[in-house]
């Protein structure tokens, strides 16, 4: 099964914010180019450091090659590629205007719409719907073996499988129609239906915003209105691409009890979601020497480790040097303590297959550098490393 | 009490915010729990649609979910609301029109919920405006809550937040909407009653984005208090390093493991703190305010009695800043 996460179309990291996703989507990249593949990693906001050492300084809304010589010395061989690309809300729906929109003028008045310029991002699910719209249009490229997705941190699980139905959904045009133009230009089902809205809804709304706020919403709805037809289908595209069997999805969790808590919260999410769980990667887990099981130290035993290390030391301050470093280690077994089987128990827990389930280390260099990164799709890839 | 403390609790809204997964529910909590121990009536907010702090700030019994706009007492001194943005929306309306069958006629209407739905800025217009109400009611002469500690979405969403009153001021100049926005913005731009709090992690992404998330709200014109670093790991002081990590060679301590993999272990721990401390001194660098470093708590902070005790390192930590500073 080793390397069989990489035989899939399309990854998708999730997971909940400060986990690590962004650096498993590099890694899983690597892992793939190193094994020939033409691979291309759609992230949010990549580390600096993580740019540079790919050699991609300032990544932008443009797909960009990782150059050869990184990829040389990063082990990848001739003929496989890397390239990433940071994804951008607001240029992922300004690239929808240039598409969709009916005409430049309706282009125009969007662009200039207050609503459009500051709140694109707070727009129920942009960010989300404008990830999955870009994996779309990438994959439907077909150029690449591989592309791997590093999705917006979601606290709330799963927000952009929801957001192309929140964003199609919401916006009945048909709806927005009849609420904003003049009466005469409604059907006589249109006023049926809405007679509360051009008698009474309106001139009330209108009371409390005035009617300068209310044009400025009804522009922005009425202009991305015009969008929505060609988004309508899309977003049915996009559903059916995340359900395909090539396309994975890999939860990323931390140790926290938190992070744990809410990866099972993400994970019932997916599963009610009829998402399948291609496998799980427990990241920055706090190891300990192999061979040995992290030690509790009662207070006596403690002292003795600490009168041990001190009567070894030659120095003025040997008893609270001791005590700190003996302290010191003893938090580290604690955290180790904590960590240990949480691979087994999570994958048991979700159910996932023990083969699935990756358990990588934190490391105590930079995973940003490209050396650190390579450790990682070492893990991500190997069969042995299994807790 | 200290200066720094009493600064933060002398305000009348904080406002807890950072990248995702840094620990703002934790902050946002134990900040509440420092100002009810001193009597002060707090409400901890929490906006969005996680449902994390009624879970860290009850006790034994599970609390009443609340109807979205009503604080929900959890302890002397201290309540919690999540707030709903359609409870406070029906609540601004009812204060508005008067007549409450009136209201329930809008707001029950499909078309008028349909454009809510689609409309984009009214839910945090309205978050912004039920905190302001909470701040300007009354017990009599003096205010009905001290403090509102604000459990803010991430950052991206949590500046939309804050930045709703300027895109609204600049478009609407007459009406309710206007006079009530100039109100917020008020409240929001005061930084005798208002702070930002960033909350960060010492690692890459989250100092990057607490970096733009301060200049963000400096140029929203809103006062920005201490830098919470959260999850630090304790690194304790060894200046005889050297001949600590020589003094393991060869032995064999209790019931830990040989010298050398005692080294190993050591010298990993100190090669993470240097990273650590490589980001908590470029976060001090560009920062102004003062930093507070708190500790990770190794259990984690999901119950009232871990938040408990996060409060205590919250406030020995804001005592270490104001030292430092």
């Amino acid at each position: 099964m080793s390397g069989a996460w990489l035989d899939r179309r399309v990854l998708v990291t999730v997971g909940t914010g400060g986990v690590g996703k962004t650096t498993v989507a590099a890694a899983l990249g690597l892992a793939a180019a190193r094994r020939g593949k033409n691979v291309l990693v759609l992230t949010i906001d990549p580390a600096r450091r993580l740019a540079d050492a790919l050699g991609v300084t300032g990544l932008d809304h443009e797909v960009r090659e990782i150059p050869r010589a990184v990829l040389e010395s990063a082990g990848v061989p001739g003929g496989a590629a890397l390239s990433a690309m940071m994804l951008d809300t607001k240029r992922t729906f300004d690239e929808l205007l240039d598409r969709y929109a009916p005409d430049p003028e309706a282009r125009e008045r969007i662009l200039e719409n207050p609503i459009y310029r500051n709140l694109t991002d707070a727009l129920a699910g942009s960010r989300e719907y404008s990830a999955m719209e870009k994996l779309y249009q990438l994959h439907s490229e077909g150029k690449y073996d591989l592309i791997v997705l590093d999705t917006p941190p979601a606290s709330h699980a799963l927000d952009f499988l929801e957001a192309p139905r929140r964003l199609t959904g919401f916006l009945d045009s048909q709806l927005l129609r009849l609420l904003f133009l003049p009466a005469r230009a409604m059907g006589r089902t249109g006023f049926r239906l809405f007679r509360l809205g051009s008698n009474m809804l309106l001139p009330l709304v209108e009371r409390i915003t005035g009617i300068e706020f209310l044009r400025m919403v009804s522009e922005f709805l009425l202009a991305f209105e015009s969008l929505w037809e060609g988004v309508g289908e899309r977003a049915r595209e996009i559903d059916k691409l995340l359900r395909d069997p090539a396309t994975g999805f890999l939860l990323v969790v931390g140790p926290d009890p938190v992070q744990r808590r809410r990866a099972a919260e993400f994970w019932e999410r997916l599963d009610q979601e009829e998402i399948h769980l291609a496998g799980m990667v427990v990241n920055r887990i706090h190891d300990w020497p192999a061979g040995h099981a992290p030690p509790a130290l009662d207070e006596a035993a403690r002292a003795k480790a600490i009168d041990q290390l001190a009567a070894r030391l030659d120095v003025p301050t040997a008893r609270a040097s001791a005590t700190a470093l003996i302290d010191l280690i003893l938090r580290q077994a604690a955290l180790a303590r904590r960590d240990q089987g949480l691979g087994a128990t999570l994958g048991h827990e979700l159910p996932l297959d023990a083969r699935d389930v990756r358990v990588i280390p934190l490391f105590a260099e930079d995973v940003h550098a490209l050396e650190g990164l390579g450790r990682m799709a070492e893990r991500l890839v190997a069969e042995a490393d299994r807790v | 009490m200290t200066r720094v403390v009493r600064e933060l609790l002398s305000r009348r809204l904080l406002f807890v915010t950072g990248k995702g997964g840094v620990g703002k529910s934790s902050v946002a909590a134990a900040l509440g729990v420092l100002a009810a121990r001193r009597d002060i009536d707090t409400v901890v907010v929490e906006v969005g649609r996680d449902r994390a702090l009624a879970g860290l700030l009850q006790g034994d019994r599970p609390l009443e979910p609340g109807d979205g706009c009503t604080p929900v007492p959890v302890s002397p001194h201290l309540f919690t609301l999540h707030l709903e943005p359609e409870a406070a929306l029906t609540e601004y309306l009812e204060l508005q029109l008067r007549v409450r069958r009136l209201v329930r006629l809008v707001v029950g209407n499909p078309g008028f919920r349909r454009l809510l739905d689609a409309a984009p800025g009214w839910r945090e217009l309205i978050t912004l405006g039920k905190l302001w109400h909470l701040e300007s009611q009354r017990d009599g002469a003096a205010p009905r809550w001290g403090l509102l500690v604000v459990d803010a979405p991430a950052t991206g969403h949590g500046l939309s937040l804050l930045s709703v009153p300027h895109v609204v001021l600049d478009t609407v100049r007459l009406g309710p909407l206007r006079r009530h926005t100039d109100w917020v913005q008020g409240l929001i731009q005061d930084r005798t009653r208002t702070l930002v709090l960033p909350v960060t992690l010492p690692e890459e992404l989250p100092v990057k984005e607490t970096r733009e998330l301060r200049e963000s709200v400096r140029e929203l014109g809103i006062g920005l208090g201490p830098l919470l670093a959260n999850g630090i790991e304790p690194v304790p002081e060894l200046p005889e390093l050297g001949a600590l990590l020589a003094a393991l060679e060869g032995a064999q301590l209790a019931e830990l493991p040989d010298g050398a993999a005692l080294r190993s272990i050591v010298e990993h721990a100190m090669r993470r703190a240097r990273l650590q401390r490589g980001f908590l001194d470029e976060l001090a660098q560009e920062s102004e305010e003062p930093l507070v470093e708190l500790p990770r708590l190794l259990e984690g902070v999901e119950t009232r009695e871990q938040v408990e005790r996060f409060a205590d390192a919250l406030e020995a930590a804001l005592a270490a800043a104001e030292v430092e500073a």
